[in-house]
């Protein structure tokens, strides 16, 4: 029988996959998928729990999540097109205009 | 009328302090000098009336002028009590220094500071009289204070004179000796500020009346611990050991200075101080029997250093401690009467042989050495007379003024039983009679041992010495009023007469005095009156070297106080207070400076780097949480 | 006039303002202008005092903030009353004496604004106005050192600001939470310092909030070991900074453990009798030892002074009405004496741009008049009686014996090694043959120098002769204030330790 606690590590393995990807990744692109992959693994865990619980409140803000999520991309994808076009790339390690 | 008196009295020498100072910085003026000279009779006039009118009535004259401290219930008015102990002191610093303020117009002569003199000598006189004349412990202190500061400016008259080493000029230079004196005398002062705020704690006042009437509801231990703040605040001021060094540098100043503050006056306020406050020290035996064996030490003490040292005007300031080693003998003993006797003859005496000084050193263009002097009585004949009766004084032979004091004091030292100081006391007359022979004899005796192609010693101008003649006079006189003098200041203080016992052996113990005072005599008489003959063998000794050099005391106190004191003030600066104080607040600073500089490097500018302190930071706060958590 | 205090605290700022528009050269004539008619109200201030009414006069309330209780809050006591008469004074004659001509008109704006903000410490009853203007003076002084100072100026003035800046504001945490707890058990919210006296705290939260206030003024004041700002503001300063620094801002820190602590937190300050004690007495020994090893005749004044500030700090922890009122007369005392020794010092510093002693000597003979003058202010300096040195100091060590009499022998000793150091610098400085030919020629006081410095004189004097007009109405205010503490006091310690005057006439 699958369980909560079978969501809720699934759950954490694809955060802490997604977590890892902000964190190693160098190119803004991946790391745009990286946070949709923790995102989604918070999504995942918000069902679950919500399932659990016989709340409705947590597979709304799901829902919500996505929504927002799909926005966000389309904003951050904007932007990091007008950035490429700027600079010529989406290396983070070339982009330290800001350092102090 | 009387009330006026007062006022007279206390304020004419300072009209004449302020009108002398109006001249301070112009040039030599002599009226100045007789300006302030006459103001400081009008003072006498005024004090002999008050002495008169408080002798027939045999009322204290008391006046307050008006408040000067209050604060919480402390009242502190500026008043003023004229009774039998005060009026004798007003009458002997007036008297006194209407002589020493004459004389100065013919001493300081060529001074280019004439005018600045008379202004300092007068301020000094003014808080003199305050000083004796106050009627609380405050307004005491004021005049306590007054006359250390006018000691300093005189002292340090001739401030322009340089610093030399301690082997050339003992006492350094004026403004060393000056700074000195005051320095020691603040030392003292503290004990003596500790007394008044015990008295006041305690009593709840500062009045004298108060105070003296509320002794009996004290406890031992209060009044014992007043006592001694207020004998150390008197040590420092009668210059009693280990306070005493600054006494002989004070020599540096004029000599009639040296006359009226090192002498006369200024010195004796730590005796006038304990016979002022006399239900206090009466009331704690144990203190009163430490001042007197502390007295009859520096009596001794100072008279053998006064045996082998060749400054004419250091042996006289020796002889002023050992004196007044005799007062506080006197007073720790409680005959309060006989120690205020002795001080007025001794006022009129000591004053007398400064000024005698003062005129010999007039004569040899300020040399001091009495080495270098000798056969100055065909020169100075009156002079010869003045020391002469002076010494003759000092060293207590009869019918002079210091017989009936001193041989009192003797005789008081025996009656209480306390033999050692006794003998010690008989002991110190015949080294006084000694030492004081030994100068007179070495100055006015022999042939000249200084070159006479150069110098041509002459008398000093005939006013001045008219203007000396009263203190001979006294010096000569005084004794006969002993009895007059009794009768008059017992009635305020306790009186004080010798057992039966003593009463029968007084011839004894008077013959054995004068046989050590002759004896001294005549043992100068035998070494000195024929010339100096040097006895290397014994400059050379070891106790001779001791003596010569005041025990090595002066340099003990720069060696082990002045010189550590300086170091460590430098320490506490560069050490202490620029590399721990200062270093830590600038550590803290620099500290903040650094980790700002520190963390900078986070700001690489890179999101990846961000990223990384975010979640570096996301899993601290999480553990903390998580901590707290399982702590709650 | 009712509000003869807001024309006091603003009339120097409007002026100050208007000193935009002055020509230049008459700029100097215009600051003493305005001075001297700010220090004739505060003469006429004192003439209307009713030196018998122990509490505040001429009170002001305007509600700034009605909700938070924050207000515009003035009035003086017998207390404050003083050291704003000393603040007008010492401007007015800092100006009078000034010799700088470099941006002239800067300095006597910022003069004037700092005047209002030293007047505004003062009067204010109300701790956010007390705040505001507390922290206002840093700026016109941060301005004075850092602009017109000696070579090091810049570091100087900034460690001066940051140092008090960083003390201010923990005394600020201190004022907002006594503030909240004011709220917490009233429900009103008030900012008044009158409404904080009548609060009767509890020991531990007394001991908090001492604490805090305690860092505000003992910076300030300057205390061990917080005082090293001081001798590098003062060695840099230029003269009419270190006046004013010396004479009235200093006095902010002892002002205000007189008007906060002591009656807002008795029990408290009981209990801190020992620590503060002891602090004021190493302020007092160690400090007077660094100023004997001074070379700098600057820096000695400069290190006295923390020594005096020593003697003030131990008088108002006498807790009796004889040390308060000597420690707030002491501070008068101070103000003039200090301010006067440093514009002694900026005499000889004019004519020979140096303030290093062994430059000197034997300087008595060639500038007699100002020796003389020098002379009588050493002499308050250590305290000599019927000089205005002594009443302060002596009541103050009177004050502290009750409380303890060994720490006053200790703290006494600054009458000792105070004479050391100062008569150490007369002697090097004055006394002696003239030995460097630079001094040969030197010019005695000018007029413009004997004129700014002889009322100086004739204070000292006065105040030491009779200073009982001055004394009487510090002394009612500080005996109702200590009868005051002695009713709110809660524990017994305390209740015993602080000794209510006997002639006490309340009211406070």
């Amino acid at each position: 029988m699958i369980g909560l606690s079978h969501y809720l590590i699934v759950s954490a393995l694809i955060f802490s996959i997604g977590l890892m990807g902000v964190l190693r990744r160098r190119n803004l692109l991946m790391l745009f998928f990286a946070t949709e992959v923790m995102l989604n693994a918070v999504n995942i865990a918000f069902a679950a729990i919500s399932h659990y619980y016989n709340d409705l409140t947590g597979q709304m803000f799901a829902f919500f999540i996505i929504a927002i999520a799909a926005s966000e991309v389309a904003v951050g994808l904007g932007l990091l097109i007008v950035l490429y076009k700027k600079y010529g790339s989406l290396d983070l390690d070339d982009l330290a205009s800001m350092k102090g | 009328m009387m009330e006026n008196l007062v006022y007279i009295a206390l304020f004419a020498p300072f009209a004449g302090s302020l009108f002398s100072a109006l001249f301070g910085m112009s040039p030599k003026q002599t009226f100045v000098g007789i300006v302030a000279s006459s103001l400081l009779f009008i003072s006498f006039a005024a004090s002999a009336t008050l002495a008169y009118h408080v002798y027939s009535t045999g009322a204290a004259v008391h006046v307050t002028m008006m408040e000067w401290i209050s604060a919480g219930d402390l009242t502190i008015p500026f008043g003023f009590l004229v009774d039998q102990v005060s009026v004798t002191m007003m009458t002997v610093v007036t008297l006194v220094s209407t002589v020493v303020h004459i004389y100065s117009i013919g001493y300081m002569d060529h001074d280019k500071s004439f005018n600045r003199f008379f202004s300092y000598l007068s301020a000094f006189v003014f808080s003199m009289m305050i000083l004796v004349m106050s009627d609380n412990f405050a307004g005491l202190f004021i005049g306590w204070e007054g006359v250390g500061v006018c000691s300093w400016l005189l002292i340090g008259f001739w401030y322009h004179k340089a610093d030399q080493p301690r082997e050339e000029n003992p006492s350094i230079s004026p403004s060393w000796a000056a700074n000195e004196a005051f320095i020691v005398n603040r030392i003292a002062d503290l004990g003596m500020l500790v007394g008044l705020f015990i008295i006041y704690w305690n009593v709840g006042s500062l009045q004298y009346d108060v105070v003296f009437a509320a002794v009996p509801e004290l406890s031992g231990s209060v009044l014992n611990a007043a006592a001694l703040a207020l004998f150390i605040g008197a040590m420092g001021k009668s210059a009693q050991f280990p306070l005493h060094t600054w006494l002989t540098d004070a020599m540096e100043g004029p000599t009639p200075v040296s006359a009226l503050i090192h002498a006369a006056t200024m010195v004796t306020a730590g005796v006038f101080l304990v016979i002022r406050a006399n239900p206090i020290f009466s009331a704690t035996p144990e203190v009163s029997f430490f001042i007197a064996a502390l007295g009859t030490f520096v009596a001794l003490f100072a008279a053998s250093m006064a045996l082998v040292n060749r400054d004419l005007k250091r042996i006289i300031a020796f002889s002023t401690l050992s004196q007044l080693g005799y007062m506080f003998a006197a007073a720790g003993l409680g005959a309060y009467w006989i120690a205020l006797f002795h001080l007025a003859a001794h006022a009129f005496f000591k004053a007398l042989l400064f000024l005698g000084a003062g005129n010999v050193m007039h004569a040899m263009d300020g040399e001091l050495d009495i080495f270098k002097m000798g056969g100055l009585k065909k020169a100075m004949n009156w002079t010869y007379i003045y020391m002469g009766v002076a010494s003759l004084a000092l060293a207590g032979i009869p019918v002079f003024a210091g017989f009936f004091s001193k041989d009192a004091i003797i005789e008081t030292a025996f009656n209480e039983g306390t033999y050692v100081l006794w003998a010690i006391l008989v002991l110190t007359a015949g080294m006084t009679a000694f030492y004081s022979f030994r100068q007179v004899f070495l100055t006015f005796h022999g042939k000249a041992r200084y070159d006479e192609s150069t110098l041509h010693p002459h008398e000093m101008y005939k006013f001045v010495l008219i203007a000396m003649s009263p203190l001979a006079l006294l010096a000569v006189i005084a004794g006969f009023f002993m009895g007059g003098f009794q009768t008059f200041v017992t009635k305020l203080l306790p009186d004080y007469v010798m057992s039966d016992h003593t009463h029968h052996l007084i011839w004894v113990l008077t013959a054995v005095v004068l046989v050590f005072a002759v004896g001294g005599i005549w043992l100068a008489y035998k070494k000195y009156a024929n010339g100096l003959k040097r006895d290397e063998e014994l400059e050379n000794s070891f106790i001779y070297k001791l003596l010569a050099n005041q025990y090595y005391i002066p340099q003990f106190y720069e060696e082990f106080i002045t010189k550590p004191y300086a170091m460590l003030s430098e320490h506490m600066w560069k050490d202490v207070d620029m590399k721990i104080v200062d270093a830590t607040v600038d550590g803290i600073a620099k500290f903040l400076y650094k980790s700002g500089d520190g963390t900078r490097k986070m700001q690489t500018g890179n999101l990846s780097n961000y990223l990384n302190w975010m979640a570096l930071g996301s899993v601290l706060l999480l553990v903390v949480a998580a901590i707290s958590a399982m702590l709650s | 006039m009712d509000n003869i205090l807001s024309v006091l605290v603003f009339f120097p700022a409007i002026a100050g303002l208007l000193g935009f528009v002055v020509n230049k050269d008459s700029a100097r004539a215009y600051g003493i202008t305005v001075a001297a008619i700010e220090f004739f109200l505060s003469l006429w201030l004192w003439l209307s005092f009713d030196s018998s009414n122990a509490g505040m006069q001429f009170v002001e309330l305007i509600p700034l903030i009605p909700d938070m209780g924050i207000g515009y809050y003035v009035g003086v006591d017998g207390i404050s009353l003083f050291i704003i008469l000393m603040a007008t004074l010492m401007t007015l004659i800092g100006m009078m004496s000034m010799t700088i001509t470099k941006n002239i008109k800067n300095m006597i704006i910022t003069l004037l604004f700092l005047e209002m903000t030293m007047i505004g410490v003062f009067v204010a009853l109300d701790a956010i106005i007390f705040y505001l203007f507390w922290e206002l003076s840093l700026v016109p002084m941060l301005y004075i050192i850092g602009a017109w100072g000696g070579p090091l100026r810049v570091y100087a003035s900034v460690k001066f600001f940051l140092y008090t800046f960083t003390g201010s504001l923990i005394m600020l945490v201190g004022m907002l939470f006594m503030a909240y707890v004011y709220h917490n058990l009233t429900g009103v919210w008030s900012f008044a310092i009158t409404d904080w006296y009548s609060l009767v705290l509890p020991v531990n939260y007394q001991l908090w909030l001492f604490a805090a206030f305690f860092f505000g003024f003992a910076i300030k004041v300057p205390m061990f070991p917080f005082h090293t700002w001081l001798p590098y503001a003062h060695g840099q300063a230029p003269t009419i900074g270190s006046v004013i620094l010396a004479a009235v801002l200093l006095k902010m820190g002892t002002y205000g453990f007189v008007r906060f602590s002591l009656p807002m937190f008795p029990d408290a300050s009981v209990m801190m009798i020992t620590p503060i004690a002891i602090l004021a007495i190493i302020m007092i020994i160690y400090t007077a030892m660094v100023a004997y090893a001074q070379k700098d005749i600057k820096q000695v004044i400069a290190y006295s002074s923390v020594s005096h500030m020593g003697i003030i700090m131990l008088g108002i922890f006498a807790m009796n009405a004889e040390g308060i009122s000597g420690s707030v007369f002491q501070m008068l005392s101070h103000g003039i004496v200090s301010g006067a020794l440093f514009m002694l010092v900026g005499v000889i510093y004019d004519r020979r741009h140096t303030k290093l002693m062994s430059e000197f000597g034997g300087l008595a003979s060639v500038m007699p008049k100002y020796a003389v003058i020098f002379g009588i202010m050493l002499m308050a300096s250590v305290g000599l009686p019927l000089t205005i040195g002594f009443v302060g100091e002596f009541l103050v060590l009177l004050g502290f014996y009750q409380v303890s009499p060994i720490m006053t022998i200790l703290a006494g000793t600054s009458i000792i090694i105070g004479a050391i150091y100062m008569l150490a610098v007369y002697k090097k400085t004055f006394f002696g043959p003239v030995t460097n030919e630079a001094n040969k020629t030197l010019k005695d006081l000018d007029s413009k120098e004997t004129w700014s410095l002889i009322p100086l004189v004739l204070i000292v004097i006065w105040l030491g002769v009779y200073p009982k007009p001055v004394l009487e109405p510090i002394d009612n205010s500080v005996k109702a204030m200590v009868s005051f503490m002695h009713e709110k006091a809660i524990t017994q310690e305390a209740k015993d330790m602080i000794k209510v005057a006997k002639t006490d006439k309340g009211g406070f």
